[in-house]
């Protein structure tokens, strides 16, 4: 045997863990993502109108990256950070 | 078996016999699918004495995985890609380069675009290490060119963990995800350097990273500058491309010829980056309708409502469009299409 550099680096883990436990969504406040990839806007409409009358959400709150492959600005981040009890982000290819 | 250190590298019991040991990097996805250099100790310490740098420093963390890219595992990379070792501190500049924020890496990293990472090297270093910005400066034949660009890419495989077919989503990807790498034709060109244009002095060393979709070349015998304009124009307008509906950044480089019938029509650079801007615009009707609502969603601030009878500009505006000149005797420039939501960074090789 020889020995050779493995040329990979290892991948940080980090452990998330959420901020804090929503629990019951009635009353609570809701935003999307929109990631701006076709169709996700009709997914998240579909899905607000689920929480607001099946669970009791009460406000959803949506905002629009420019493109997929771009994050969000920090300003969309503060907004939603700030008013939102959860935030919805996803692919809807 | 306790965790990898973060910032210093393993050695690993490898087979002495040169076959199998190309077989154990494969297996591990260690490879860009072709046989590699073994990385040794010998040969990674005779690389690692051409900087300065320490080994353990972290040059930066490569998306999508934040694998720590060491001066140290930047050498290795650069030993199994065939790099000579004096090759080593452009890698170390395009690394810091590409994980600049402008140049979203993470979307380059991991989107299904065939986008490849272009490194273009200027100033004095060009000519010292034989990076080719002359004739097939983008083809076979020059160890720079070829093993530049492959180590590039197994930094961003190994240290930023984008496998095919996994983290790195790619459709079909691209050849230029092997290797994109080339200089400018400095000497040849009539016009102000890329590093210079971009602020650094004429006898500074840089490379500059671009996302680049693909190269298209166009074939013109034009000896008329109006008329160069014209068709370079009309092939950078095509419904498909990323650059129209998300204000690109996209290049042409320019062959020697095709400068030089451009500079004796008077146009400086930015005057051919204003031409192209203005001619190449595209009708937003010529898009599928999904793309024109993705372009109403990207680009309304910037332009306002958005019709089908709207004149898309390719780039934010012509300071966008970027213009290398490179490549050798012939009536070919090639047009770069661009990922769209990258922006070129240029840092100082030291």
């Amino acid at each position: 045997m020889t020995q050779v550099y493995d040329p990979t680096a290892p991948i940080p883990e980090v452990i998330q863990n959420l901020r804090r436990s929503v629990g019951d969504l009635t009353g609570k406040v809701v935003g999307f993502i929109d990631n701006a990839k076709p169709n996700f806007n009709l997914l998240a409409d579909d899905i607000a109108e689920l929480l607001t009358s099946r669970y009791g959400v009460k406000t959803i709150i949506k905002r629009a990256k420019r493109g997929a492959s771009m994050p969000a600005t920090e300003q969309v981040i503060d907004e939603l950070a700030a008013q939102c009890d959860l935030v919805v982000t996803g692919s809807g290819d | 078996m306790s965790a990898a250190p973060l910032t210093r590298a393993m050695l690993v019991e490898a087979p002495d016999d040169l076959d199998e040991l190309i077989e154990f990097f494969h297996a591990r996805r260690w490879s860009d699918g072709l046989p590699i250099v073994p990385p040794t100790r010998e040969r990674v310490e005779r690389m690692l004495s051409c900087t300065t740098r320490k080994p353990d420093e972290v040059v930066a963390n490569v998306a999508p995985g934040f694998g720590a890219a060491t001066v140290e595992r930047i050498a290795i990379n650069a030993v199994m890609a065939g790099c000579r070792a004096d090759y080593l501190p452009v890698l170390i500049a395009a690394t810091e380069a590409m994980t600049a924020k402008e140049f979203n890496l993470q979307g380059i990293q991991a989107t299904t675009n065939p986008v490849a990472v272009w490194l273009v090297v200027n100033g004095p270093i060009a000519e010292q290490l034989g990076v080719n910005g002359g004739m097939n400066c983008l083809g076979q034949g020059t160890v720079a060119n070829a093993t530049l660009g492959r180590a590039l890419r197994l930094i961003l495989q190994n240290l930023g963990g984008a496998i095919p077919g996994e983290m790195d989503r790619a459709t079909h990807g691209q050849p230029g995800k092997f290797s994109f790498c080339c200089a400018e034709n400095e000497a040849q060109s009539p016009w102000e350097a890329l590093h210079v244009e971009r602020g650094f002095k004429r006898d500074q060393s840089t490379v500059t990273v671009i996302g680049a979709a693909g190269t298209h070349n166009m074939n013109t015998h034009a000896k008329d500058a109006d008329d160069l304009i014209r068709v370079i124009a009309d092939t950078m307008a095509f419904p498909t491309s990323n650059d129209y509906w998300i204000a690109g950044e996209p290049w042409i480089i320019v062959s020697p010829e095709h400068a030089e019938v451009l500079h004796a029509g008077g146009l400086s650079k930015a005057d051919v980056k204003r031409r192209l801007w203005e001619a190449s615009k595209m009708s937003a009707g010529r898009m599928a309708k999904i793309e024109l609502a993705r372009t109403q969603t990207a680009r309304s601030e910037e332009l306002g409502p958005i019709t089908t009878n709207t004149l898309l500009p390719v780039s934010r505006g012509p300071e966008d469009v970027g213009i290398l000149v490179a490549g050798g005797p012939g009536t070919h420039s090639v047009y770069v299409a661009s990922f769209g939501d990258a922006r070129a960074v240029t840092r100082e090789i030291v």
